[in-house]
């Protein structure tokens, strides 16, 4: 009986310390399928005034390279599957653009391509090639300025907006992205269509988040009359998440929430200032120059208090746009 | 090992809360370590914590609507208690460091031998707040709270609430009733804490509740030798627990700290790790059974 125990033990005390390893997480792939080409125009050609501004420069030409490649993705597929490893010019070339333009040049004598495609490709790697080109000038003139904050590392309160000086206006952070139903969303376009708006970062499973969002409805409804609008950004949903964004959107509707819901990527601006966040839910108040006004939103905004300076976010956000 | 455990508890904290400029910063660390659970009661909100706490793991998962049950963080609990049992409140908990440092403040002292129907609290509070009110008090979506971080927790108000408002308005503008109660519970532990030896430890403390069943189960344990044992009784007047380690080695208020070990006469205690095999010799110890002779001899 004393042996059967200690051999039991044995085993269930193994079988724990095997199944710890089975609960590592694997990331979830994600599909991209979007076929449109993003706007290219924008390039930052202005010369960077600090390392500060160099940093910012740096990440806009990155989210633009990006933006390049996913642009047509399955494109590119189609280039990289087809790359010849033992061309010299790729395994040489130390501008990206250039390797870029060689693959492409290979595909297309492989027949991989149509005319066309090749010369949709070829604008892009040809893009590709200036913007790396500005980034090897923003890295000489400020070496340093393209490393980003890694996973996990907390941003300060600062950067993030979130201890900001009053007498200074603090810019939300800029995104592109979509809404739940499919339409893109410009940060851009958002904040100055309104003059108001209230974003309000939250979670699919934070209950307070989830408690105030038929407050943020009816809050959303009056704001409409004064030409403002109630976005919220589920952090669960960023990139995309198909079942993030299918959890988040059955909450909204047991919660009678009809108002905007939207995503952006991890990587844009806005996505580094969500991963900062680390009280939910948080609301912030924007004009429409795309401002943040005053101090954000700690916690719910059910309670007569926040509700109370959440108007007076909103009052003075109406004025400024009035300016 | 015993006459080390001031430093491993130190050592256990800071390992605990490594990212230590975050105090500065006023955020916390949420990358990867996060995913992972630290032995002690640590909060998750502590801006330099390293890991999740488990107590609060536990409620958050158990407490989704997602989760119907926390599997991965009970495993975990488990694993710890076989290996370690409350080991890990005598050694490696941050909150049961704070509170002996709290009892070196020269007070009065009381004995807590004759409040030990109060050591029964915590598994009410295992149960009560941690397991059951946040499977059962849920929201229509099912979504229940963290009832002992939300309204007991004294870990996540010295830890979490102070540090993180004193460096953000933002967050000082969101404190409300809930804080004024916490704080209150906080200073009622560091006041009790002064006055008795590990109040919290023994009362309320859920992790403790936990590990302590574990003791029971655990490698690591305590032994007596019967045959060297005088039964003088200097150990049972040692320990601060008020554990006779004679008569229950592997009781669950035993926080294995080691001070019977080290007061008694004839060298008949020491710690013990592995299975309980007859004629054999603690395996780990035998370094700290001569240091702690050494002690005593001199």
């Amino acid at each position: 009986m004393n042996k059967m125990s200690k051999i039991s033990t044995v085993l269930v005390a193994s079988l724990l310390t095997v199944s710890l390893t089975a609960c590592s997480g694997t990331d979830d792939t994600k599909e991209e399928t979007t076929s449109t080409t993003p706007d290219t125009t924008a390039t930052t050609s202005v010369k960077p005034s600090n390392a500060d501004e160099a940093a910012k420069q740096y990440q806009d030409l990155m989210q633009q390279e990006n933006d390049i490649l996913s642009a047509n993705s399955d494109l590119w597929e189609k280039v990289f599957a087809s790359v010849d490893k033992d061309n010299p010019m790729i395994g040489q070339s130390s501008n990206y653009g250039d390797f870029l333009l060689a693959a492409i040049d290979d595909a297309a004598a492989a027949g991989k391509l149509s005319d066309e495609e090749t010369e949709t490709l070829k604008t892009g790697a040809q893009q590709v090639k200036e913007i790396e080109d500005q980034l090897a000038a923003l890295e000489q003139d400020y070496p340093g300025c393209g490393s980003t904050p890694g996973e996990g590392e907390s941003v300060d309160a600062a950067s993030a907006g979130m201890a900001s000086d009053s007498s200074e206006q603090t810019a939300f952070p800029s995104f592109t992205g979509k809404d739940f139903d499919g339409n893109d969303v410009s940060s851009d376009e958002l904040f100055s269509k309104n003059k108001v708006t209230v974003v309000n970062f939250w979670f699919s499973t934070c209950k307070p988040c989830v408690e105030e969002l038929g407050d943020l409805d009816a809050l959303n409804k009056e704001l409409a009359e004064k030409g403002g609008e109630v976005v919220g950004v589920n952090s669960y949903t960023l990139d995309g998440d198909e079942t993030a964004i299918s959890d988040a959107k059955d909450i909204l509707s047991k919660k009678g929430a009809t108002y905007r819901n939207i995503w952006f990527g991890s990587d844009t601006e806005a996505g580094q200032f969500t991963a900062g966040l680390f009280s939910f839910p948080t609301t912030y108040v924007v004009d429409q120059n795309g401002n943040i006004v005053g101090q954000p939103i700690m916690g719910g905004i059910t309670s007569p208090e926040q509700k109370e300076a959440l108007n007076k976010l909103i009052d003075q956000a109406l004025a400024n746009s009035a300016e | 090992m015993s006459r080390f455990r001031g430093w491993i508890q130190a050592a256990a904290t800071l390992i605990s809360n490594i990212h230590l400029p975050n105090f500065f910063k006023g955020g916390i660390y949420q990358g990867q370590g996060k995913a992972v659970c630290v032995p002690g009661l640590n909060c998750y909100s502590c801006p330099a914590a390293s890991g999740a706490c488990p107590i609060g793991a536990f409620q958050a998962v158990v407490g989704s609507s997602k989760f119907s049950f926390s599997y991965y963080i009970t495993g975990f609990l488990i694993l710890l208690g076989v290996l370690l049992g409350r080991f890990i409140c005598g050694f490696l908990c941050p909150f049961g460091w704070l509170q002996e440092l709290l009892h070196k403040i020269p007070s009065k002292k009381f004995s807590t031998k004759k409040l030990k129907p109060l050591t029964y609290v915590k598994y009410v509070v295992l149960v009560l707040t941690v397991i059951l009110l946040p499977i059962l008090v849920v929201n229509d979506l099912g979504m229940g709270d963290p009832f002992f971080c939300k309204y007991i927790c004294p870990q996540g108000v010295l830890e979490g609430a102070i540090p993180l408002s004193i460096v953000d308005e933002n967050l000082r503008a969101a404190l409300g009733d809930l804080f004024t109660w916490k704080l209150f519970v906080l200073i009622a532990v560091v006041v009790l804490s002064v006055l008795f030896f590990r109040p919290f430890c023994k009362w309320v403390c859920p992790l403790g509740a936990f590990y302590g069943l574990m003791n029971k189960v655990s490698l690591l344990g305590i032994k007596v030798d019967q045959h060297k044992c005088v039964s003088c009784g200097k150990c049972a007047k040692a320990c601060k627990m008020d554990v006779d380690i004679r008569k229950s080695p592997n009781h669950t208020e035993c926080i294995r700290c080691g001070k019977c070990i080290s007061a008694c006469p004839v060298d008949a205690i020491d710690f013990s790790y592995g299975f309980d095999l007859p004629g054999k010799n603690p395996c780990d110890s035998a370094e700290t059974h001569t240091e702690d002779k050494k002690t005593i001899e001199g």
